[in-house]
């Protein structure tokens, strides 16, 4: 009775062997993925466009995206995925996921199950530190993104479009937005809210309980500490490059000391934090905290307009400037329809698509094209989007644009955000 | 003799033969993925090249300031809630075995949590129980708070009261399901011979009813503590920035975009499953002593 589980012995050595053999180091595939003879169909960035076109039609595209916001599901199901159906017989279909890192997760475990063609995902909406992840896991498919007709548009030359929070592009995405950081605040609530991590102190201490951010890794969350980073530190310039050891002790000090201070004057005496944007975008609507946040500078007038927060809601920037980015689509490397996602990403980038994209109650993205190349009746249409009252004008957001950092000073700021401010 | 032993390991052979399929389907996915989890938690099979096989992430799990902590916090969670639930549940087993006006009512009543999702619950606690929520909304306007946020914080929080309230809420039916069938099963006449023989309503319960009783409940109870111990979708939700439980270590170390401390994800995750195990003993041991004891 007792050595009953003995018998299992060779079924459980069985079950082992099985398991280890259905898997392959990804080493032993590296060879394999080069040697494979690759078809058009896996290679369509060899195609004419036209050719690109016909092979697309009549093919689903599945589009791995960050669901969190309405508007854009929105967007994406009611508009784009009608308009390229209707002119090019491409099917879209949108999975919403909770946070891309998911995503980029299933291509890794893909790829190191040697699953290298017939993906589920065609086209991945990222950018910053998931882009550097799948570029240096050999997870997207290209250079293809400069091949796209409407690329004619996108400015490839400026540094922020042709790097991706510091990392060079090389057109394995395609821009298909851009954002810029505001701080949103309710006017009737606060007359006159901070503008400099300074004066955030101050105001925290005679409002104790009535500010608070998400813990980074939060995209939101990660992007505020950074602003906090840029003002205590010795100019942000210095930050700007690769990441430097000596350069980040020098400011990461006064840093941390800043947000530590600040911290007994957060909601729940910083003793914990949101976790997400959404959370603290509740928090602001239910009156629990005065400020909220946002990447997206239209993001206000959105909730105002669906009447999730009140009409006296505005935003603002901080005196320093707030920080700005480009947000991408990619090709998963085993992408099943590389020609459709190709063609998918043609359409996101179409002074068409744009234009409505950038309207406050459809999404209020940042366009990704230069206004300069775009034809006379596009630039009128764009002029004539009305701006939403929270909204700051796109110029004076240009005026105020800082650059992002590369990933590898993100992810330091952020894992040290963790020790240092977090933990007790 | 030697004939029939023949036949004998033949017949266990065909036994063992019909079983097989279901015992890949069991065995293949579950064992499988342990042993690649092991293996990954060892720097094997790793994405990025991390220097395998090592116990390296292990060392670092258990060595860093923060896993003591995340152990409390989890043992802490797992052992309130379970012991909340049992006893709830022998109360409203007890309750249940009689029959009363509406008793039909309230046992579909107890029965609406066990087809709701985790998720689904700690939502509904989120929506009851944050300072903006219905009860700090209702008793603020009942007077009895000057502000909604004057409400205690019983989500997020350092006790961790959402989540347990969530476990509570989810495993109360599946332990008085349980306990019920147990009480049923067993009928009343031991505890009305005790009652007739002079025993107090006391006595009878101490005596007679709970060790009947007993087996069912540490059974029962262990599993909701192995799930608790072992669960993360409602620490995610509803548990504090820092510290937090092992799972969600677990699960943020595996989110992390930085792909060298993955190995360290699957560690901690072989470290909650080999201590679930280590619950296994005294469960047998506490199952024996409520058998001899009836």
């Amino acid at each position: 009775m007792d050595k009953l589980w003995l018998r299992w012995i060779p079924y459980i050595g069985l079950m082992l062997a099985l398991a280890a053999c259905s898997v392959q180091s990804p080493s032993e595939l590296a060879p394999t993925a080069a040697a494979a003879d690759v078809s058009a169909a896996e290679d369509p960035a060899r195609l004419s466009w036209p050719e690109v076109e016909s092979s697309a039609r009549g093919v689903t595209v599945n589009f791995f995206m960050w669901g969190g916001d309405d508007n854009i599901n929105r967007y994406v199901n009611e508009y784009v995925a009608p308009q390229v159906l209707a002119q090019y017989g491409i099917t879209l279909r949108q999975t919403p996921v909770n946070d891309i890192v998911e995503t980029v997760n299933k291509l890794l475990g893909e790829k190191t199950e040697g699953k290298l063609s017939d993906g589920t995902i065609d086209l991945i909406w990222i950018n910053g530190e998931n882009f550097r992840t799948m570029r240096q896991g050999e997870l997207l498919y290209g250079p293809w993104a400069e091949n796209l007709p409407n690329a004619q548009y996108v400015p490839w030359a400026e540094p922020s479009i042709a790097n991706d929070f510091g990392y060079p592009v090389d057109a394995y995405e395609a821009p298909w937005g851009r954002a810029q950081f505001v701080m949103i605040y309710d006017s009737a609530r606060v007359a006159d809210p901070p503008k400099s991590f300074a004066d955030l102190l101050e105001w925290t201490q005679t409002h104790p309980g009535r500010f608070t951010y998400p813990a980074p890794p939060d995209f939101t969350g990660s992007v505020f500490v950074r602003h906090g980073f840029y003002e205590v530190s010795s100019g942000y310039e210095r930050l700007i490059g690769p990441f430097d050891e000596t350069v980040y002790a020098d400011n990461a000090g006064a840093a941390w000391e800043y947000f530590n201070q600040l911290e007994p004057y957060l909601w729940r005496e910083g003793e914990t934090y949101p976790q997400t944007i959404d959370q603290l975008n509740q928090l602001f609507a239910n009156g629990e905290a005065d400020f909220t946040m946002s990447y997206n500078p239209a993001f206000a007038s959105g909730a105002i307009a669906r009447g999730v927060f009140p009409d006296s809601v505005r935003t603002y920037l901080f005196d320093a400037g707030t920080i700005a980015n480009t947000h991408y689509v990619a090709i998963p490397f085993n992408a099943t329809n590389k020609a459709a996602a190709m063609v998918v990403a043609n359409f996101l980038q179409s002074p068409q698509a744009q234009i409505e994209k950038a309207k406050p109650e459809v999404w209020g993205d940042l366009p990704v094209m230069a206004v300069e190349s775009l034809p006379e009746s596009d630039r009128e249409l764009l002029a004539a989007i009305p701006q939403g009252v929270a909204t700051l004008t796109a110029e004076e957001l240009a005026a105020n644009a800082l650059p992002e950092l590369q990933a590898d000073w993100l992810t330091r700021i952020e894992e040290d955000w963790q020790t240092e401010v977090l933990k007790p | 003799m030697a004939n029939r032993s023949v036949k004998a390991i033949a017949a266990r052979r065909g036994f063992i033969l019909l079983l097989f399929p279901a015992l890949i389907i069991l065995g293949g996915p579950f064992l499988g993925g342990l042993a690649f989890g092991l293996a990954q938690s060892l720097g094997l099979f790793s994405v990025v090249d991390v220097g395998g096989p090592t116990l390296r992430f292990y060392a670092d799990a258990v060595l860093s300031s923060d896993f003591l902590r995340s152990l409390l916090l989890t043992l802490y969670i797992a052992l309130v809630s379970t012991a909340l639930a049992t006893m709830l549940s022998l109360g409203l087993a007890l309750l249940l075995r009689r029959s009363f006006r509406g008793a039909r009512l309230v046992r579909l009543l107890v029965q609406l949590p066990l087809p709701t999702p985790h998720l689904a619950a700690a939502i509904g606690v989120t929506l009851l129980l944050t300072q903006s929520g219905i009860f700090a909304r209702l008793f603020y306007a009942a007077g009895l708070l000057a502000e909604p946020s004057d409400f205690p914080a019983l989500v997020y929080d350092r006790g961790a009261v959402g989540i347990i309230v969530t476990y509570v809420w989810k495993e109360l039916p599946f332990i008085t399901l349980v306990a019920l069938a147990a009480l049923r099963s067993a009928g009343n006449e031991l505890e009305q011979a005790a009652r007739n023989l002079g025993a107090s309503p006391w006595q009878a319960f101490w005596h007679v009813t709970l060790p009947l009783v007993a087996p069912a409940l540490i059974g029962s109870a262990t599993i909701v503590f192995a799930f608790a111990f072992g669960a993360f979708e409602v620490p995610l939700l509803l548990g504090q920035s820092y510290p937090r439980v092992l799972a969600v270590e677990a699960y943020m170390l595996y989110q992390d975009v930085d792909l060298t401390v993955r190995p360290g994800a699957l560690a901690l995750n072989t470290l909650i499953a080999a201590l679930t195990a280590l619950a296994v003993p005294p469960y047998i041991w506490l199952l024996r002593q409520a058998r001899r004891a009836w």
